[in-house]
């Protein structure tokens, strides 16, 4: 563990996090999710957690932005908050 | 006091996320935006256990050195390598994460099928009116 | 109920924050996770499954039952997915025709 580089990095997905839920246009806050995901991603690489590091890039940062953006293009893409 | 905050700043970031997402999976009132909220409430709590494996000081990922020159298994050092059981756990928690998201989409394409909107209001008030 | 969520969020995390006052610090490896159990494994992993990788040596030997459990969810999801996606669309065809 390296403290002033998790400090920067969980300041980026604190800032992350925020933008995703206050952004109105769903394909951006998909998509900003993906960042956040691959932000923990390496969060977890500086924690010496390597298996739960590639775990979190393959599955939940590929396959869960697919889902998500694929949930946006068969419904809306506007949202009202 | 420094040593205390240093000691447990992190603490209080996780718990910072893990407001960000229950707030947004309360208050906001489409959909998908409680299906972020939902995420990043899952990332802070798995990102809390993660946190415990961690080890001070000259600390590697659990994969053990020598393994395969015969002499590794007798000497191994338990303060050189990372805390291994919570990163198995953690492992099974994402997969499990990405498996309720899909459940998650595939309920949201339904009610849009049924309502033609994602907004909780108007799908409440379209209730109503029968 | 803006004002309502965002009270409830704050006050669950007021009780969390007042919580960690008693955690052990971060980083500190005499801490109960990590002189319990983990030793255990890294001590006798390489004699029992000869893997040099700690991790994968724990998800598929010590407890693969554990791992077969999560296939048993990913399945379930997987079949909860389909179900439901084909019937919403069956439904849908029929009031249209």
């Amino acid at each position: 563990m390296i403290l002033p580089l998790d400090f920067i990095l969980i300041l980026f997905v604190f800032i992350c996090a925020v933008a995703a839920i206050t952004i109105k246009d769903l394909l951006s806050a998909v998509v900003i999710l993906g960042a956040y995901s691959f932000l923990m991603c390496l969060l977890w690489t500086e924690m010496a957690a390597i298996d739960v590091a590639f775990t979190e890039a393959s599955v939940s940062a590929s396959i869960g932005t697919v889902l998500m953006i694929g949930c946006v293009a068969k419904t809306k893409r506007r949202s009202k908050d | 006091m420094f040593e205390f905050i240093v000691g447990h700043y992190n603490y209080w970031m996780y718990v910072g996320l893990m407001m960000i997402g229950f707030y947004a999976m309360m208050a906001k009132r489409n959909l998908i935006k409680k299906i972020i909220g939902m995420n990043i409430f899952q990332s802070a709590i798995i990102l809390f256990y993660i946190s415990t494996s961690v080890k001070k000081g000259d600390v590697t990922v659990p994969i053990l050195e020598h393994a395969h020159d015969g002499h590794g298994a007798h000497a191994v050092d338990i303060m050189h390598y990372a805390n291994p059981l919570p990163h198995v756990l953690m492992l099974t928690a994402i997969v499990v994460m990405v498996a309720t998201l899909g459940v998650a989409v595939a309920v949201t394409i339904m009610i849009y099928r049924r309502y033609q909107t994602l907004e909780e209001d108007e799908i409440i008030m379209s209730i109503r009116r029968g | 109920m803006k004002i309502l969520s965002l009270m409830t969020a704050v006050l669950v995390g007021a009780v969390l924050i007042y919580g960690t006052l008693d955690m052990p610090k971060w980083g500190d490896p005499h801490s109960p996770a990590n002189t319990h159990v983990s030793p255990y494994y890294l001590h006798h992993s390489l004699e029992h499954t000869a893997t040099p990788n700690v991790v994968t040596s724990v998800l598929a030997d010590y407890r693969g039952y554990d791992t077969l459990g999560e296939t048993t969810v990913i399945f379930t999801a997987g079949m909860a997915c389909i179900l439901l996606l084909r019937a919403g669309r069956k439904r849908r065809g029929k009031g249209d025709v």
